[in-house]
C-alpha cells in the first residue's frame, strides 16, 4: 500500500490540467461549438471523451489512479455539459450485450454526443420495486417487430431525447425478474407522448412518457428476449457508484466554507461559529473516508474482480453527504435562502434553495436509500430477508 | 394543570379548521399565491369578519381580547393549510409593535383598520449584516425639527408589498449591535424615499427589500420611548416564534399523517410500503418528534400567557426543536413518498418548503440552541 503518486501519475495529472486549461471555455464563444470541439479534442488525447469506456471501444484504459486523478481534476475544472444516459448508461450495455451491428450503429453517435438518450425504467407502479414493471412489448407473429404499450415515469430529459433505452415486459408467466426485455427506440415517433412533471423547485427535467402501439423493430432488442433485467442490473450498480459524486462534494464543501466565511457574525463570520464549524468538520471527515472508499472500489474494479463490499456504500454515503452540504448552504444563507428566484442579501443564497430542494431526490432515485440498505443487508452481510 | 380547551377556544379551533378544510386545497392556494397580492383578498376579509385579525388585541383597542392560546390554536390550523394571508406579518408583527408601543391616538388611528382588514402592516426588522440578531441595526433615524429622517436598507420584509404602513427599526443612538439606542417608527409604505422591491419567497409567500432614503417621519409616529425599541421588538419576536411554531406543529401533523396514509396505499414488492419495518419505525420517529414539538409548544405558550420569567428560555428551546424536528419530519415525508414527494403536484413538498422558511425566520435551530445554552 502506498499513496504516493508515481512520476507517471504526476505527469498524467499535468497533462490533464494542461488539457483543461488549454481548452477552457472562453467568454463569448459559441457554447455548442466549443462543447463539440472539446469532446473532439478529448478524443484525440486517446479516449478522454469517454474515460470510462474500455480500450476495446476506444476508451483510454486508465489505471484506477488515473481515474481518480481525472475525477479530482474534473471536479474543479469546467467541463462541457454532458448527459449520462448515452455515454455512461446505455453504451456500456450495448458494449456488453449488444451485437456487433448494434455497436457499430449506436456507439459512434453516442460518443460524438450527436444523439440524446433517456432511460425508460421506472413506472408508476414500479419504483423501488423496478422489476414489477408492466410496459408491455408484444412480438409480431412474423417476428419482425415489437408493439410497445405502457407508461414510464421520472424519465429525465425525455423532452429533448432522441432515443430511449427501455425495459419492457414480454412475459409475465414467471417470476417478475424474468420476461423483461431491453429495447432501444426513437422518441420522436407516433404513439409516444411526453408529459412534464414539475418538481419542487419548479423545474422541468422529469417526465411521464406514454407509449401507445409503438412499433420497435426486433433489431433494436439488446441481447435475448426476457434477459433485460440481467443486463439492466449491471448498469444499475454502475449508475449507483456514479451517483456518489465524492470529488464534486469535496469541491462543494470548499465552496460552502467560502460562502459561510462571507456571512458576517459579530467580528467574525459564520465559519467561526462552533456549531456550524462542527457540522462542516463532520462533513470533511466523512468525505476523507469516502474518498478512499471510492479509491478502494476503483482499485478492485480495475483488478477485474467484482465490486467489493465497499462500493455498495458509496451511493448511500455520497448522496447523504451531498444532501448535508446542500442543507448547510441553505442554513448559511439564513433568511435570504427563502428569497425565490432572485439574489437578495448573500450572493450565494439564490442558488442554495434550489440546490437543497433538488438534493432531496438524491436518496430516492437510482434506488432509494431504504432499498440500497436492503440490498447490502442481503448481498453483503448475507442476511436473510424477512417477509416485509 | 389543565390542557382542556374552553368552549370558546374549541369553537375557534373548529371554525378555523372548517375554513381551512373548505378553502385551502392545493390548487386554490396556488391560484392565490400567483395573484398580484400573493394571497386571497376574499379570505383576508373573511378572516377579519370572523374576528381572527383582532384576536390578539385588547377589547379597549377594538380587539377581542384573546390570548396566546387562541393565537396558537389559530396558527396551528393555518399551518395545516399553509395559509398565505399575511396575518403573521400584519397582525402579529406590525400590530404587535403597535399595540405595545403606539400612543392612544395612534392606536385609534391604525388599529380599527388593521382589525377590520382594510389596513395592512408589515415589520421591517432584518438587515443583511445582522444574520438573526434583532439588535444589529445600521439603519439610522436622525432627529430633525419635530420628527426624524430615516436612512438605510431593510431586508426580507414579509408582505411589505401589500402593506399600507411599515414599522421600521432604526438606530437613534449607540453602536451597531447595542440593544439600547434602537427605536421603532411607523412609516407610510408609499412615503417619499421608500422603495420596495417585491419578490416571492420559496414557500409561496412574498417579501420585500425596502430601501429608505431620507424618509421623513413625525415624532408622533415613534413607537414606545426613544432608544427603547429593542424590548418591544424582542417581545414581538417572541410572539412571532410562538405563532410560527404553532404553524409548524400544524404542518407536521399533516406531514406525518399524509405519510402514514400514503405508505398504506402504495404497494411495492407485493406489499404496502407501510408493511416494511424500516418505514414503520421512521414514521414512528416522525410522530414522536411531532408530539414532542406540540408539548413544548404548549409549554412555551402557557408560560408566555402567564408572563412567566422562564418564557424567553423556553421559547429558545421551542424554536430550536421546531426547526430541527420540522425539517426532519418534512424531509422524511418527502423520502417516504418517493418520487411523488418531489413533485409540485403533491402537497408534501410545499410543507417542506414552508418548514425550511420557518426555521430560517427569527433565528434558526442552531441560533436558538446557542441562545438557550448561553
Amino acid at each position: 500500500m502506498d499513496i504516493e503518486l508515481g512520476s507517471e501519475d504526476l505527469a498524467f495529472r499535468e497533462d490533464v490540467r494542461g488539457f483543461f486549461a488549454e481548452n477552457a471555455y472562453k467568454a463569448g464563444e459559441d457554447y455548442n461549438v466549443w462543447r463539440l470541439e472539446w469532446f473532439k479534442k478529448a478524443a484525440q488525447m486517446g479516449g478522454w471523451d469517454v474515460p470510462k469506456w474500455s480500450k476495446e471501444f476506444g476508451g483510454p484504459g486508465w489505471t484506477p489512479t488515473q481515474h481518480y486523478i481525472w475525477e479530482q481534476e474534473t471536479a474543479t475544472a469546467t467541463l462541457p455539459w454532458d448527459m449520462p444516459f448515452g455515454i455512461g448508461m446505455v453504451a456500456p450495455i450495448i458494449m456488453a450485450y449488444g451485437n456487433e451491428e448494434q455497436q457499430k450503429r449506436f456507439l459512434p453517435d453516442i460518443r460524438a454526443r450527436k444523439v440524446n438518450w433517456c432511460q425508460g425504467y421506472s413506472e408508476p407502479g414500479a419504483g423501488s420495486d423496478l422489476a414489477a414493471l408492466k410496459t408491455k412489448a408484444v412480438l409480431s407473429e412474423d417476428g419482425t417487430h415489437y408493439t410497445v404499450n405502457g407508461t414510464k415515469i421520472w424519465t429525465t430529459m425525455a423532452q429533448i431525447a432522441d432515443w430511449i433505452f427501455c425495459l419492457t415486459r414480454t412475459d409475465d408467466s414467471g417470476i417478475k425478474q424474468e420476461g423483461i426485455t431491453f429495447l432501444l427506440f426513437p422518441m420522436k415517433q407516433k404513439g409516444i407522448e411526453v408529459k412534464p412533471i414539475i418538481t419542487l423547485g419548479g423545474a422541468h427535467s422529469v417526465n411521464m412518457v406514454y407509449f401507445t402501439d409503438v412499433s420497435v423493430p426486433v433489431e433494436n432488442r439488446i441481447g435475448e428476449e426476457g434477459k433485460g433485467w440481467t443486463y439492466a442490473k449491471g448498469l444499475l450498480q454502475h449508475e449507483r457508484t456514479g451517483l456518489a459524486g465524492i470529488s464534486r462534494s469535496i469541491v462543494a464543501l470548499e465552496k460552502l466554507k467560502e460562502q459561510a466565511s462571507s456571512v458576517k457574525r459579530g467580528n467574525g463570520s459564520l465559519m467561526d461559529e462552533p456549531s456550524f464549524r462542527a457540522k462542516v468538520a463532520e462533513l470533511e471527515i466523512d468525505l476523507m473516508a469516502s474518498e478512499y472508499t471510492e479509491l478502494r472500489s476503483l482499485a478492485s474494479a480495475s483488478a477485474g474482480s467484482a465490486p467489493g463490499p465497499e462500493s455498495s456504500i458509496l451511493k448511500l454515503k455520497g448522496t447523504e453527504i451531498q444532501q448535508r452540504i446542500a442543507k448547510l448552504t441553505v442554513e448559511a444563507g439564513g433568511i435570504y435562502s427563502a428569497a425565490w428566484g432572485r439574489g437578495v442579501g448573500h450572493k450565494f443564497a439564490k442558488a442554495g434553495m434550489g440546490g437543497y430542494l433538488a438534493s432531496r431526490a438524491f436518496t430516492i432515485y437510482g434506488g432509494a436509500s431504504e432499498v440500497q440498505k436492503d440490498v447490502i443487508a442481503k448481498n453483503v452481510l448475507g442476511l436473510k430477508r424477512s417477509t416485509t | 394543570m389543565n390542557f382542556e380547551l374552553t368552549n370558546e377556544q374549541q369553537m375557534l379551533q373548529d371554525s378555523v379548521a372548517r375554513f381551512i378544510q373548505d378553502n385551502y386545497d392545493l390548487e386554490s392556494r396556488a391560484k392565490s399565491a400567483a395573484s398580484k397580492s400573493g394571497f386571497s383578498q376574499d379570505h383576508w376579509q373573511t378572516m377579519a369578519d370572523l374576528g381572527w385579525l383582532g384576536l390578539g388585541f385588547d377589547e379597549a383597542d377594538g380587539g377581542f381580547g384573546g390570548g396566546h392560546v387562541d393565537i396558537m390554536l389559530l396558527m396551528e390550523q393555518f399551518g395545516k393549510g399553509l395559509v398565505l394571508e399575511p396575518l403573521l406579518a400584519s397582525v402579529i408583527l406590525g400590530g404587535g409593535a403597535l399595540k405595545r408601543g403606539a400612543c392612544a391616538e395612534l392606536k385609534t388611528e391604525i388599529l380599527p383598520g388593521l382589525i377590520d382588514g382594510s389596513r395592512q402592516l408589515a415589520l421591517a426588522y432584518a438587515e443583511e449584516q445582522a444574520h438573526f440578531d434583532l439588535h444589529d441595526v445600521i439603519t439610522t433615524a436622525r432627529s430633525k425639527d419635530d420628527g426624524f429622517i430615516i436612512n438605510g436598507h431593510k431586508s426580507m420584509v414579509l408582505h411589505a408589498g401589500t402593506a399600507d404602513q411599515i414599522v421600521v427599526s432604526a438606530r437613534t443612538s449607540g453602536g451597531q449591535i447595542d440593544e439600547n439606542g434602537i427605536s421603532l417608527f411607523l412609516i407610510d409604505a408609499d412615503a417619499e424615499g421608500v422603495k420596495r422591491e417585491n419578490f416571492p419567497t420559496v414557500d409561496g409567500l412574498q417579501a420585500c427589500e425596502v430601501t429608505l432614503k431620507d424618509v421623513i417621519v413625525g415624532s408622533n409616529r415613534l413607537l414606545g420611548e426613544l432608544d427603547d425599541g429593542f424590548a418591544i421588538l424582542n417581545n414581538v419576536a417572541t410572539d412571532a416564534i410562538l405563532a410560527l411554531s404553532a404553524e409548524a406543529v400544524g404542518a407536521m401533523e399533516i406531514l406525518y399523517k399524509d405519510t402514514v396514509e400514503y405508505t398504506q396505499q402504495r404497494e411495492q414488492f407485493g406489499h404496502p410500503l407501510a408493511d416494511f419495518q424500516v418505514m414503520q419505525h421512521r414514521m414512528v420517529e416522525m410522530f414522536m418528534e411531532y408530539e414532542q414539538c406540540k408539548s413544548l409548544l404548549y409549554r412555551a405558550t402557557m408560560e408566555a400567557a402567564q408572563g412567566s420569567a422562564t418564557t424567553q428560555r423556553t421559547v429558545h428551546a421551542l424554536k430550536h426543536l421546531v426547526g430541527k424536528s420540522g425539517i426532519f419530519i418534512a424531509e422524511n415525508a418527502v423520502q417516504l413518498h418517493g418520487g411523488m414527494g418531489m413533485t409540485e403536484e403533491l402537497r408534501i413538498g410545499h410543507y417542506l418548503k414552508r418548514m425550511i422558511v420557518i426555521d430560517a425566520q427569527f433565528g434558526n435551530a442552531d441560533y436558538h440552541l446557542q441562545k438557550f445554552a448561553a
